[in-house]
């Protein structure tokens, strides 16, 4: 079971983070205080540390570094109400494996976390081949194929279908692709990664006749290889 | 020709120029005056010279005529052969009676009968010794049709002059020399202290408010300067300081609350429009938020490098520009680029691509289908000009001078989404960036265009 640490001084927030960690398999463990999460993320074993930035006694993407030096292989999310783009990105080159501010929508922090938790229990493949059924993606020659047919994509589509067989079977936000496909880290506002999901679903569609990426109302999408329907 | 032109604008050769103007005038003019209060003397001394000679030649006169100035004139020519002072007395036909000069100077016609200085006469004529010098002198008819002539020579005066003016000459080129010397040590240690005034002002602008000046203070009016800068700066970062403190305050302090309005929103059916208008009026607010948040740190920034590094605007415009192509496609616009590769400005990525897609934003919302958007990038001498140009309705009058203000929004307000606050974060990043920013006139539809200082040039 995935441990995961919670250290949050806000109690909305904090039961928020426990129930979506419970809800994805994982067994959380609470901290209030900056003091309190660092002393159990060094002497505690955890997969998964869910921190706050403004709590009482310092700043969580502060605790990053002791966490590292302490031999901490936790991935760790900050969730935090310094939410502008500088405040993340900050928080992404101090060490943090994800950024989300608050507020959040609880669909977001759901696939924000458990796109980390599959992280933890899944070894990443260094293969060059991802395969789902017929549907096969070569990373290095960056083509993806149905059975024989070439599926022509464009080199955003492909970083797109790779990062959602990354999350297969997952929800992925928008949020989420715009910064991990385009390295964006603000919302356009505008519907402009719907348009480029649409393309690569259209395209996987009229390759193999099937609907391999569904929309996740809300919250964004998720890519099913295993219960792909006939389109 | 910008070493030229920092020379013309350099204060400190300047005020050398000026000292050592000011000196070296001072230093020719009173030499000047001292040069002709003493030829003025030498020639007052001649003179008297002269009258003392003449007084002589009349007590002779006056004693036995013609016979005694004869004798006399004849004792000297042969007790002083020399021509300092010529001497000429002829007889009633012209024939020479006692001299030292064998002839009359040509051209010299006697004036007056009497033996004083005026009238007096100055000319030139060639000695014996065929040396052709300047005279002063008197020429007169004595009573009986006796001319004399009594002439003392200027040469003696004339070198002495030219000695003189040739060493005021030397004396004025010292001085100028001195006092060029002297300029550049005073312009030294005045700039020299100012200078260092320039320097912190040049930190501060690029950002570095805790930069100050190295080294102690002194005790005099520069260096009660340099402490009133230190006491302001140290104000400033203060002030900087709780304003940044107080932006994080708020932030928490209103996202913290906001938060929990939203995670109780979900606890409400999903599928309820008032909840889902609720959890849109929530993003809207933070977004509001977070954009106003944005244009003060940008606008706070301005003008400062430290977080900024450089960049491929190249690639960012071309990855920006890749992310709204599709979505322009599926409006039936015609959207095209022109970006050379490997452009390089000093920036922030995340902020340049937002710049980029607010532009790219404000076009795709205010044209129709059929309409053309383009972007573009130049490079034009020391910058790249990056223009969007699009072929929509352009900007409202009266709009122009305001577009890029807070809060500023067109006709459109009912069936555009927006706050206003998109070209004014575009306006604050191009400025945190160092870029000029404009909105091209006479062009159809709207056209914005910044001007990015290339890498090279910072």
């Amino acid at each position: 079971m995935t441990q995961v640490l919670i250290v949050e001084d806000d109690p909305v927030s904090s039961r928020v983070f426990e129930r979506t960690a419970r809800d994805l398999g994982g067994e959380p463990t609470t901290a209030a205080t900056y003091d309190r999460g660092l002393e159990l993320a060094t002497t505690g074993s955890f997969d998964l540390i869910v921190i706050d930035r403004m709590l009482p006694g310092g700043d969580g993407v502060d605790a990053i570094a002791k966490l590292r030096l302490a031999g901490s292989n936790a991935l760790i999310l900050v969730v935090s109400a310094l939410g502008r783009s500088a405040n993340k990105i900050e928080g992404l080159e101090k060490g943090a494996d994800d950024y989300l501010a608050k507020p959040f929508d609880p669909e977001e922090l759901r696939a924000r976390m458990q796109s980390l938790m599959r992280r933890v229990t899944i070894q990443t493949s260094d293969n060059d081949l991802i395969a789902f059924g017929d549907l096969e993606i070569r990373r290095k020659a960056r083509t993806v194929h149905f059975g024989i047919d070439h599926v022509p994509v464009t080199p955003k589509e492909f970083d797109l279908l790779c990062f959602f067989a990354i999350n297969a079977d997952a929800t992925v936000t928008r949020m989420q692709l715009l910064e991990n496909v385009w390295n964006l880290h603000f919302d356009p506002q505008t519907n402009v990664v719907d348009v480029h999901v649409g393309r690569l679903r259209r395209k996987l569609e009229e390759a193999s006749g099937r609907s391999y990426i569904q929309t996740s109302r809300g919250a964004g999408y998720m890519f099913l290889p295993q219960i792909a329907v006939s389109a | 020709m910008i070493e030229m032109k920092g020379l013309r604008t350099s204060a400190s050769l300047r005020v050398t120029v000026l000292v050592a103007l000011l000196i070296s005038g001072f230093s020719v003019i009173s030499l000047s005056v001292q040069y002709l209060q003493v030829r003025s003397e030498l020639a007052r001394s001649q003179i008297n010279d002269l009258q003392a000679d003449l007084d002589a030649y009349s007590a002779l006169y006056d004693q036995r005529r013609i016979p005694a100035l004869r004798q006399a004139m004849e004792f000297r020519a042969t007790a002083r052969p020399t021509y300092d002072y010529v001497y000429l007395l002829l007889d009633k036909k012209g024939q020479v009676l006692a001299g030292n000069i064998p002839e009359w100077p040509a051209g010299l016609a006697p004036i007056g009968n009497g033996f004083q200085t005026d009238p007096i006469a100055e000319f030139e004529m060639t000695t014996p010794d065929n040396h052709t010098d300047a005279y002063i002198g008197v020429a007169r008819d004595l009573p009986g049709g006796f001319p004399l002539l009594v002439a003392h020579s200027l040469s003696r005066q004339t070198q002495l002059l030219t000695d003189l003016r040739r060493r005021i000459f030397y004396v004025a080129l010292g001085m100028s020399a001195l006092s060029i010397l002297g300029g550049w040590m005073v312009s030294r240690l005045v700039l020299g202290r100012i200078n260092r005034i320039n320097r912190l002002a040049d930190k501060v602008a690029q950002g570095d408010l805790d930069a100050r000046i190295p080294g102690p203070q002194t005790p005099d009016e520069f260096g009660a300067l340099e402490n009133h800068l230190h006491y302001m700066l140290d104000r400033i970062g203060a002030l900087q300081k709780s304003t940044s403190d107080l932006s994080d305050a708020i932030a928490h302090e209103l996202r913290t609350p906001l938060n929990r309005i939203r995670q109780r929103l979900d606890e409400l059916d999903a599928d309820d429009e008032t909840v889902i208008a609720l959890e849109a009026e929530l993003q809207s607010t933070v977004a509001i938020f977070d954009a106003l948040l944005d244009i003060t740190a940008a606008e706070a920034a301005t003008g400062s490098q430290p977080g900024l590094k450089p960049v491929c605007l190249s690639d960012i415009c071309q990855n920006v520009f890749d992310l709204y192509e599709p979505l322009a496609e599926d409006r039936h616009l015609e959207m095209t680029c022109a970006l050379p590769p490997d452009l390089w400005v000093l920036g922030d990525t995340n902020l340049i691509a937002r710049l980029l897609a607010n532009v790219l934003d404000n076009a795709l919302k205010f044209t129709s289908s059929g309409d053309t958007v383009h972007l573009s990038l130049v490079p034009s001498g020391m910058y790249y000009n990056l223009t969007l140009s699009d072929s929509g309705p352009g900007l409202p009058k009266g709009l122009q001078d305001r577009a890029f203000e807070r809060f500023t929004r067109g006709d459109q307000v009912d069936t555009v989404p927006g706050h206003g606050l998109g070209l004014a974060l575009v306006k604050a990043i191009a400025l945190r960036h160092g870029a000029k920013l404009r909105i091209v006139p006479d062009k159809k539809g709207f056209a914005v265009e910044t001007r990015w200082p290339k890498l090279e040039q910072l």
